[in-house]
């Protein structure tokens, strides 16, 4: 059978983000995948040798929109051992808090994108709609959906109050109820399993070999979870789980993410009951004493890594982020070949590619600066928005799923 | 014993001439001084080997003045990172591709490629990363000299201004 080579993006409709998979097919059959990426260069980390430590901060959060918190995570705790500072106890547990919100909201996120990637977009609108009630509480917390700013150089910006608490507390109850659903459908929906099982293989060892991270190499039975093997802000003291699974396709690198979304439900629970009391923040040094540190942190997506070297002032020497995105492409692939043409979005999504979703916002001011509209309102107007071109979305009756307890 | 003091004592039983270049940085991280390109290989080819160092995160290129360094952060089943360095002459900075052993080096040689100008023996071939299409060649953006004001991305050049006028800026 001749061969025949095909580019998929890097505009493409079923992939969201600029990348460019060149495919070689034999029939249907993938035989070479070559990806290719780097249309998203902004050259970040040059732009933080000529900014200080806290102007860097802002640019570290917005190296990936669903995960900022745990980039500024591993950048302040690098500064902060660099100044030899340790940031006090309370402002630890609310940055494990925070990555929590941020791995379930992510997950969510994932779980939708994927179940869209297969034509199941019923599932894809139950989780969206869960990691709203995520978002909400994240915008509550730090004032935006993504880019909380919470963390900043010694601590964290914002307190936790006991009001927020309890409101967070609401939310993990809603979410957990669904979130049984999910690992219900994921262990039990024959359709789901069938359509994902056994495609994007990724054997144990090849995880090892191309140096996969998070649940992509968790779902090939890696048990490696930065939050366990070097552990970092409250980490050492809120009890934390690693999820395997063996699966070693799609179908694992999904249970792994369903059963993690619990694991975090858990650790915020745990972590809000036992929040210190204390100061939000330890004083930190303007100039960075000369050094150098390997930080590390684990993103939703897997080990996020970085890189500061200072020189003694009070900008960095360099800067050096590796996300967790790029460390789990080398896999792609692997996983490609040999598999159809018709799995290779779902392959793709499946180890969770930063997808920017960070143009939405809960807040829309005029161009006057003065009217200031909030969810409700927006929603409002994107009801009466569709009536007048004849769509009356308030006619659908929609039935009440039961929730399984 | 801990790990890391594991990590250091393995190495100076094996190189005794490193003493003074191991250095244990705290828990799970030890940080080695810059190696010339042959005692790299060695002391690199020796650690991913029997020195159970066996997986690859990321190696980072840094500019250091007349060197560029080129340093490589691995770790062993006890978790320990180590930063494991070599160093190249900036006029002449060709090392040897790690993709052989760490099939994932491949897209951090080639930003070093990229950004560094840093010749790479035995990188696999393929598309650059992650400059775009049409960079400038000789330009490599993570080196210090090269500064961003005067890079035009409409026209894609590199503008420096002439040494004379450079020099007025700078006594300004």
């Amino acid at each position: 059978m001749s061969k025949i080579t095909i580019p998929i993006g890097p505009q493409h409709p079923s992939l969201k983000e600029p990348g460019c998979f060149t495919i070689t097919l034999e029939g249907e059959k993938v035989v070479n995948a070559v990806v290719g990426v780097g249309y998203n260069h902004r050259g970040l980390e040059k732009a933080c040798e000529a900014r200080t430590y806290i102007q860097d901060l802002y640019i570290i959060e917005r190296v990936c929109g669903i995960c900022s918190h745990t980039h500024s995570t591993a950048f302040c705790q690098a500064v902060e051992e660099l100044a030899g500072v340790e940031i006090p106890r309370r402002a630890a547990y609310i940055r494990v808090i925070m990555a929590e919100l941020e791995r379930m909201h992510s997950h969510l996120l994932w779980l939708g994108v994927a179940a869209h990637e297969i034509g199941f977009d019923t599932l894809f609108m139950y989780s969206w709609r869960d990691r709203e009630k995520v978002l909400d509480i994240l915008a509550e917390l730090g004032g935006n959906r993504v880019n909380y700013g919470i963390n900043t150089l010694g601590g964290v910006r914002r307190d936790l109050e006991p009001q927020m608490a309890d409101e967070i507390r609401a939310m993990l109850d809603i979410v957990e109820e669904q979130n049984k659903y999910y690992i219900q459908l994921a262990l039990s929906e024959t359709t789901l399993a069938a359509r994902l099982s056994g495609i994007g293989k990724l054997s144990h060892e090849d995880a090892l070999r191309l140096g996969a991270v998070g649940p992509v190499s968790r779902a090939s039975n890696v048990d490696t979870d930065i939050r366990v093997i070097d552990k970092y802000a409250a980490y050492d003291e809120v009890p934390v789980t690693a999820i395997t699974d063996d699966h070693c396709d799609v179908f694992g690198r999904a249970v792994v993410r369903v059963l993690e979304i619990m694991e975090s439900i858990k650790m915020i629970r745990w972590s809000l009951d036992n929040l210190p009391d204390g100061e939000l923040t330890a004083k930190m040094p303007r100039r960075i004493p000369e050094g150098e540190v390997f930080s590390r942190t684990e993103a939703p997506r897997g080990e996020d890594t970085h890189y500061v070297r200072a020189n003694g002032t009070d900008k960095p020497d360099r800067v050096r982020v590796r996300a967790a995105s790029e460390a789990n492409w080398h896999s792609v692939k692997h996983m490609l070949e040999g598999d159809y043409l018709a799995d290779v979005p779902i392959i793709i999504a499946a180890i969770d590619p930063c997808y920017s979703c960070t143009d939405r916002s809960i807040v829309l001011r005029s161009a006057a600066g003065e009217r200031v509209w909030d969810w409700a309102a927006l929603r409002r107007y994107g009801i009466e928005h569709y009536k007048k071109q004849g769509f009356d979305a308030s006619k659908i009756k929609i039935a009440e799923r039961k929730i399984i307890r | 014993m801990q790990a890391e003091q594991k990590v250091v004592d393995m190495i100076l039983e094996r190189f005794p001439v490193l003493d003074g270049y191991v250095h244990l940085q705290r828990r799970q991280r030890v940080i080695m001084d810059p190696l010339v390109r042959r005692d790299f290989e060695k002391v690199f080819a020796f650690l991913t080997t029997e020195g159970g160092f066996n997986t690859f995160h990321l190696v980072i290129g840094v500019d250091d003045g007349e060197n560029l360094g080129f340093i490589y952060a691995i770790s062993n089943d006890d978790n320990v990172i180590l930063l494991v360095k070599q160093k190249a002459p900036k006029a002449k900075p060709v090392i040897k591709s790690v993709c052989s052993r760490f099939p994932n080096a491949l897209w951090h040689e080639r930003e070093l490629v990229d950004l560094f100008g840093a010749q790479v023996e035995e990188l696999p071939p393929g598309p650059s990363y992650p400059l775009p299409d049409g960079w400038p060649e000789g330009n490599y953006p993570l080196r210090k000299e090269w500064k961003v004001e005067y890079f035009d991305r409409n026209t894609m050049t590199y503008n420096p201004p002439a040494p004379e006028a450079a020099q007025k800026e700078d006594e300004q």
